[in-house]
């Protein structure tokens, strides 16, 4: 079941005492998507790896489906984001002399024994899902940009997770690439009832969301819902 | 306990000794990879930085190898010196340096020796329990061979039967060990004295003809030209031990007409006699030994070498250990986003903590292998090149003290992976994801 998200009085504060990220409340639905905007530096990276449980916050909740992971430990904070998330990158971050098969099926390389088998067949399935079926032998580093990125977004899926956490995941193609990847993403997170949120400065990609967020100096400062 | 490891038997002990060396660091290993299967991330990473690593490995090898084959080298030396003495039972010289002597007799080293005389070479040969006493002469070459004037019983018990031909038969005919540089039915004349300063016309006008060839015996005889020595007195314008007109070679020699021996090689009828002619004939005018024993006397004051070399290829491991440990530190720098990687999409630390460590067992494990390998490579190429120096057959083989440095080694630096593993897991994982 997709849990629902809840952030409360959340701040994030460098080193320094700086304010990076202050959300008072931010909520969503299961099965929602939301995009986050903003300037370069704005925060939107900083609020993603937060949800993702990559960052701790220096105060406040982030509460999914009703567990505030701020609250877990780093090894019980990897098997949140194991069972639950899928993230993708801006960079896709591939494994370069692992296959394409190789790189979405990773989380089978640490997956509990009996659920490697089905990451494995769930890994060749995104792929082929996504254009890719019959190139999972292949050495990623023959790739292009854009295949790179749906293996990566493949990886994501094969977990079975039920929510998406995206960062730039089209910054890095072209304008054709980008909006083939957009729409796959958007529809795959929406066939499977799962939650997206992606970082992007692509206008078009955040036109598909359901919710627009825009971040300013650590802020919400527009919300599409508001 | 200490009783009932000496009661087990050396190979036991030897087995034993290993597994306990390396349990450490396969139990570490063990414990390490439990339940999990970083082999394929692992072999992604090694792949992935295949030179950088190919270097690591390559420096490992050669510091195992070093180790091992410093080792195996001077156990080879040890156990051919002493295989080359085996046949010379019990000497008997003027007195003097007995190491002197055994370098002269035994190795073929030549020195200025005083001569033993007839009347003292007929009271050995005539002692009770002596099976046959030959002297042996040397001071003259062929081409850098030493020749040696000596005895038909010597050359039989020296090498055995022939590979080729027969014995010297006269004061003319000479036995060339097996790699002589005379062949069968050739001939030579001797250079008075060896090396450069040999006078190489001082004999001319005389020539032995080679007879026979011996079998390898592993030992500078093997280079040697064996020749009776009555000729050795002959060409030196000496009486030749016999009366005058008597052609026969060999003893028994006449008191009186016998110039003289640096050296004489008693064997005796039974093993347990040589302890009492030793006894006999060490005394004011002669000097009586076993080469065996001064052998073992000069391995015995090379143990502190012996010791200062175990320690050097141990300390040389320790050094190479600690260059293992922080070049993994740095390699983990190379593969830093990987790791981040597995840990931002939901990897334990402790999945995470096995890649490394794994990572590190693997480059580890193939310079240790590989190590072993080039450590009996080499030991294998300086032994013939010492082989061929000293005419001393050298033998390098691998043995337990080279299993038992590379056990310690390999068990010692997988131990010590788990630092570089530790320092992994404690990366900060955004910065690393960022890089």
């Amino acid at each position: 079941m997709t849990p629902a998200l809840h952030v409360e009085n959340l701040r994030v504060t460098s080193r320094e005492g700086r304010v990076l990220l202050d959300v008072p409340l931010l909520t969503l639905d299961a099965g929602q998507s939301l995009a986050l905007r903003g300037a370069s530096g704005a925060g939107k990276s900083t609020l993603l790896h937060v949800l993702s449980g990559l960052v701790r916050p220096s105060a406040g909740r982030v509460v999914w489906g009703g567990q505030d992971i701020a609250a877990l430990t780093e090894d019980a904070r990897a098997r949140f984001r194991r069972e639950t998330l899928g993230l993708i990158f801006q960079d896709c971050h591939l494994f370069e002399e692992l296959s394409a098969l190789g790189n979405a099926g990773l989380a089978s390389a640490f997956a509990p024994a009996r659920d490697r088998a089905p990451i494995r067949l769930a890994a060749a399935q995104w792929l082929a899902a996504l254009g890719l079926g019959q190139a999972g032998a292949r050495a990623v580093d023959s790739f292009s940009g854009g295949e790179r990125q749906r293996i990566a977004v493949a990886r994501a899926l094969a977990g079975g997770p039920p929510v998406i956490l995206a960062d730039e995941p089209t910054a890095a193609l072209d304008r054709a690439n980008a909006d083939a990847l957009g729409a796959d993403l958007v529809r795959l997170a929406a066939e499977g009832g799962r939650m997206l949120i992606t970082v992007t400065h692509d206008a078009a990609l955040a036109a598909r969301m359901g919710r627009q967020i825009t971040i300013a100096d650590g802020r919400i400062v527009e919300d599409s819902d508001a | 306990m200490l009783d009932l490891w000496a009661s087990l038997p050396p190979e036991l002990q030897d087995v034993l000794f290993a597994l306990a060396l390396i349990a450490p660091g396969l139990l570490a290993g063990a414990m390490v990879l439990r339940g999990l299967r970083p082999l394929p991330l692992v072999g992604a990473m090694l792949r992935r930085f295949v030179w950088v690593n190919a270097l690591f490995v390559a420096l490992i090898a050669v510091s195992v190898g070093l180790g091992v084959g410093l080792l195996a080298q001077e156990r080879g030396l040890r156990q051919g010196s002493a295989r080359a003495a085996e046949k010379f039972d019990l000497i008997v010289a003027a007195p003097g340096s007995e190491v002197t002597v055994m370098l002269a007799a035994v190795y073929l080293q030549p020195s200025d020796m005083a001569l033993i005389n007839g009347a003292q070479y007929a009271e050995i040969a005539g002692a009770e329990g002596v099976a046959f006493a030959a002297p042996i002469a040397f001071g003259d070459s062929f081409q850098g061979a030493p020749v040696v004037g000596t005895t038909v019983d010597f050359v039989s018990h020296l090498a055995g039967p022939l590979a080729e031909g027969r014995v010297f038969a006269t004061a003319e005919e000479a036995v060339a060990g097996a790699y002589a540089p005379v062949d069968v039915g050739g001939s030579f004349t001797p250079a008075h004295g060896h090396g450069p300063a040999a006078e190489h016309d001082a004999h001319e006008g005389f020539a032995y003809a080679v007879t026979g060839r011996m079998a390898p015996t592993g030992s500078p005889w093997d280079r040697a030209l064996l020749v009776p020595v009555e000729g050795v007195w002959a060409v030196h314008g000496l009486a030749n031990g016999h009366a005058p007109g008597d052609p026969r070679i060999g003893p028994p020699f006449v008191p009186e007409m016998m110039p003289g021996t640096p050296a004489v090689l008693v064997h005796a009828t039974e093993l347990w006699g040589n302890y009492a002619l030793k006894s006999r004939f060490t005394r004011g005018d002669l000097m009586a030994f076993f080469p065996g024993t001064v052998l073992a006397q000069l391995h015995g004051l090379m143990r502190d070498v012996r010791s200062a070399m175990s320690l050097m290829a141990v300390l040389t491991q320790v050094l190479v250990t600690l260059s293992v440990l922080i070049g993994l530190m740095i390699m983990v720098r190379l593969i830093a986003r990987s790791l981040a990687l597995l840990r931002a999409i939901g990897a334990p630390l402790r999945f995470v903590f096995a890649v490394v460590w794994a990572y590190s067992a693997a480059l580890i494990l193939s310079g240790a292998g590989l190590g072993l390998a080039l450590g009996w490579v080499a030991a294998r190429g300086i032994s013939a090149i010492v082989t061929a120096r000293i005419d001393v057959l050298v033998t390098a083989n691998l043995g337990w003290p080279e299993a038992h440095l590379v056990a310690g080694f390999i068990s010692l630096t997988l131990f010590m992976a788990l630092l570089p593993a530790w320092l992994a897991v404690r990366r900060p994982l955004l910065t690393d994801l960022r890089t």
